[in-house]
């Protein structure tokens, strides 16, 4: 169960006579065919972006560190930015600046990468309402920021959105999005395609109304917003609007899958990453858990909650929308990503997008349409019986569904699924998408919740454990075929992994643990070929880059919190605080030719007084 | 119950219809899950949050609980605690969780029951609600009394060590070890 080689014995003999030579990827064979398009890179050496392309495969071209010389990689420099809450998000790198932006407060620093770094250039201060801090279900987290047309533009908790001129740090605009008061906040990486820039909302505790919105860049002016619940009109679902699905079609659907009212507070917020697919102008992303969070008190679908949209960029009106957990019973929020892939199933080549889900089913999805090609667990759940392919539905286990009141001992996964929101990455030349996961299940009892405003409309009582018991394994790292929903190999984790993926042309995968493991593994074998431990949980999204010296380095914020907290009080679970570690071979890096100030061994004032 | 959660939501548009401003709830079905109908005088709607203001009481720090000679305080204190949807922020255990835990004697805005009883009723910067002018005196002090029975208060004689930062030499505030 842990470690499944299955078909890749080839690559594994490979990888063991070959630990030492610079890999020849083109001698190998993608194990699924998949491609990419890595459209809205940036140059090579740059990240631009999150996922660092549209297609969200956080794929790097570089592979001056490979297999052959990883192991020689050290710390290159390093960066406290001063905060407390979990460090979610990666930082760009643009040209000869990084750009780090940090949870709350949300303060954003330019980085000279000309100078010996860390040399700051300028940094913002935004100054969201501490209110928010008592709003966020999961910590005053960020996770991450868009670059375009000149600014930086993210997310503030107290549901803003903000613009900041990357050349002086000066704010350029700012707009209100919604009411922190009544417990909507705001976490995602805001999202830049299509001249636009996308937002969405975080509160699906908290019995918000869920939303994705456009806003003019130049501006931050509001082109559209489109809600997960309610009437067709507040959902823009339209004429063109099919999807692929019988029972997801219908008016008003947003309204009608709920009890008389409730959809107004229904949730469905959309707090994830965004994917952008250019030649059909359409933009993919999840939407939250319903609410409120025990279901008992909403029978129904609960459409469009624990779903994914496709959105046409212009006008925001969906043209198709898949549910993938109808009558969500325990928080399986279908915010995760979707990594843009074209790949052969059944012989043919399909337009698709891969999703992790919360609720542990891998899909595989024609993204023109919205039809489920391939539905397979990547990780041990038992909530569900199977996966009807002719209807597209999951087929719930009755008896582990809550009834308020009354303890379930054992539901696997727990709220935050096999997989939250922590993105995966893809490598064309292994055809493999590799991501973090858990291996948890909860005890739950649901309790009857009221909506009162800006409190949570929750009602879950839970307790996390691993799916082996007291001394189980919480994580693991897998490497997973889409085209035959695979599971090819798996690094079992003591602790959850939740920090991004990256792969990169040098065939290597790099990701951190929750106790602050920050390791590159091969990408064909799963073989762990160097780590370090950092000061913090890793919870950030690694990134990697060429510097104006030509050196390839891989940056990571450490820095635990999130929902990674629920592994607060085991043993060798570590403190927060966030730092920024930049790596390179031998740590070689920029130097100062300066050389310490003078005096400085033995200064004056540190004699004790 | 689901015709409370009916007029719930009935009311709810209402208020949104009639474009009205701040925090306007009708908490009638959390009270209805109390026993005997025993608040409904106070179940109207009324403004409730981080808008509405603080409540007209300012106590002394140092006034006594009056529920504490009342055996049923802290068995409603703890209904409250869920019903209220205090539990979904600080925790079903009190022990903190989007919110902080509510079982220790460390206390950003005091810690003495007439404190806690002020936090509860006018509510903090950092998204505490403010439930002054939605429940009762009876009630908040109900809730201070479930807190102050899992150990999360220090005794009103204490407020001006607390005041000075000596409560630790009080043998309260004092550092939580944990070997691993």
């Amino acid at each position: 169960m842990r470690t499944l080689f299955g078909a890749v014995g080839l690559a594994f003999a490979w990888a063991s006579s070959a630990a030492a030579q610079t890999p020849t990827p083109a001698a190998h064979t993608s194990l699924s065919g998949a491609s990419a398009t890595f459209d809205g890179a940036g140059k090579p050496g740059e990240w631009t972006s999150q996922a660092r392309d549209y297609a969200n495969t956080r794929y790097s071209p570089l592979n001056q560190i490979n297999a052959g010389n990883v192991a020689t990689l050290k710390i290159a420099w390093s960066f406290s930015d001063g905060t407390q809450f979990g460090h979610e998000g990666a930082p760009l790198v643009v040209g000869d600046t990084m750009y780090l932006v940090t949870p709350y407060p949300n303060i954003a620093y330019a980085l000279d990468l000309t100078k010996p770094s860390p040399s700051i250039k300028w940094s913002f201060q935004p100054n969201p309402s501490p209110t928010a801090i008592g709003k966020a279900c999961c910590d005053a987290v960020l996770r991450g920021w868009a670059y375009a047309d000149g600014k930086l533009i993210y997310n503030l908790l107290d549901a803003h959105t903000v613009a900041v001129d990357a050349q002086t740090g000066k704010e350029v605009w700012r707009t209100k999005m919604d009411d922190v008061d009544k417990g909507v906040t705001m976490t995602m990486s805001a999202f830049a395609a299509d001249g636009k820039v996308f937002v969405g909302n975080s509160g699906g505790e908290m019995g918000v109304n869920g939303w994705l919105a456009a806003l003019d860049i130049g501006t931050g002016k509001e082109l559209w917003r489109a809600h997960a619940v309610g009437p067709d009109k507040d959902v823009l679902i339209g004429e063109g609007f099919n999807p692929f699905y019988p029972w997801m079609k219908g008016k008003d659907l947003g309204v009608t899958t709920w009890p008389a009212d409730m959809w107004h507070t229904g949730a469905g917020a959309s707090w994830g990453f965004i994917s952008y697919d250019p030649d059909q102008k359409l933009v993919f992303y999840g939407t939250s858990n319903p609410g409120p969070r025990v279901p008992a008190q909403r029978p129904g679908d609960n459409l469009w909650t624990s779903a994914m949209f496709a959105r046409d960029t212009a006008t925001g009106q969906a043209k198709w929308a898949y549910q993938f957990t109808p009558h969500d019973e325990w928080d399986y929020d279908g915010i995760n990503e979707a990594v843009l892939l074209d790949m052969p199933i059944d012989g043919k080549v399909r337009k698709t997008l891969v999703h992790f889900d919360r609720n542990t089913y891998a899909y595989t999805i024609d993204r023109t349409n919205g039809e489920v090609l391939v539905a397979k667990n990547f990780a041990y759940q038992n909530w569900s019986t199977g996966f009807d392919m002719k209807t597209g539905r999951p087929i719930v286990d009755p008896a582990q569904e809550p009834k308020p009141g009354v303890k379930l001992d054992r539901v696997c996964p727990p709220d935050i699924g096999q997989k939250d929101w922590e993105p995966p990455a893809f490598s064309p030349n292994t055809g493999l998408l590799y991501v973090g996961i858990f291996n948890i299940c909860m005890g739950l009892t649901d309790h009857e919740a009221s909506y009162i405003p800006g409190t949570p409309y929750d009602g879950m009582e839970m307790e996390r454990s691993s799916v082996d018991g007291k001394d189980g394994n919480w994580g693991g790292f897998i490497a997973w075929d889409p085209a035959h929903g695979k599971k090819i190999w798996e690094i079992p984790e003591k602790f959850m992994v939740m920090s991004g993926a990256i792969a990169t042309a040098g065939d290597l995968v790099f990701y951190g643990t929750t106790d602050g493991w920050f390791r590159a593994a091969d990408a064909w074998t799963g073989k762990i070929l160097w780590s370090q431990k950092l000061g913090s949980g890793i919870i950030g999204q690694p990134i990697t880059y060429t510097g104006p010296d030509g050196r390839q380095y891989v940056a990571v914020a450490a820095g635990v919190g999130g929902a990674a907290m629920v592994q607060k009080s085991r043993a060798g679970f570590p403190p927060r605080g966030n730092t920024l570690y930049v790596f390179s071979l031998n740590g070689d890096a920029i130097q100062s030719p300066e050389s310490p100030p003078r005096g400085a061994s033995a200064p004056a004032a540190a004699t004790p007084q | 119950m689901k015709l409370a959660k009916s007029i719930l939501g009935g009311i709810l548009v209402a208020a949104i219809a009639a474009g009205v401003a701040g925090w306007i709830v009708s908490s009638r079905h959390a009270y209805s899950q109390l026993k005997g109908g025993e608040y409904e005088a106070t179940s109207a709607s009324l403004p409730l949050g981080d808008v509405a203001g603080q409540s007209a009481a300012i106590l002394s720090a140092e006034t006594a609980n009056p529920e504490a000679s009342d055996p049923n305080a802290v068995a409603e204190g703890h209904k409250l605690f869920i019903s209220m949807n205090c539990a979904g922020c600080h925790g079903y255990d009190a022990k903190g969780n989007m919110g902080p835990n509510l079982t220790d004697t460390y206390w950003r805005y005091g810690g003495t029951p007439a404190q806690i009883y002020q936090s509860i009723a006018s509510g903090r910067p950092k998204g505490m609600p403010s439930w002054g002018k939605k429940l009762p005196a009876r009630s908040i002090w109900q809730l201070t009394a479930y807190l102050q029975s899992l150990g999360g208060s220090f005794p009103a004689k204490d407020y001006q060590a607390a005041m000075q930062g000596d409560l630790g030499d009080k043998g309260q505030g004092k550092g939580a070890s944990d070997q691993q």
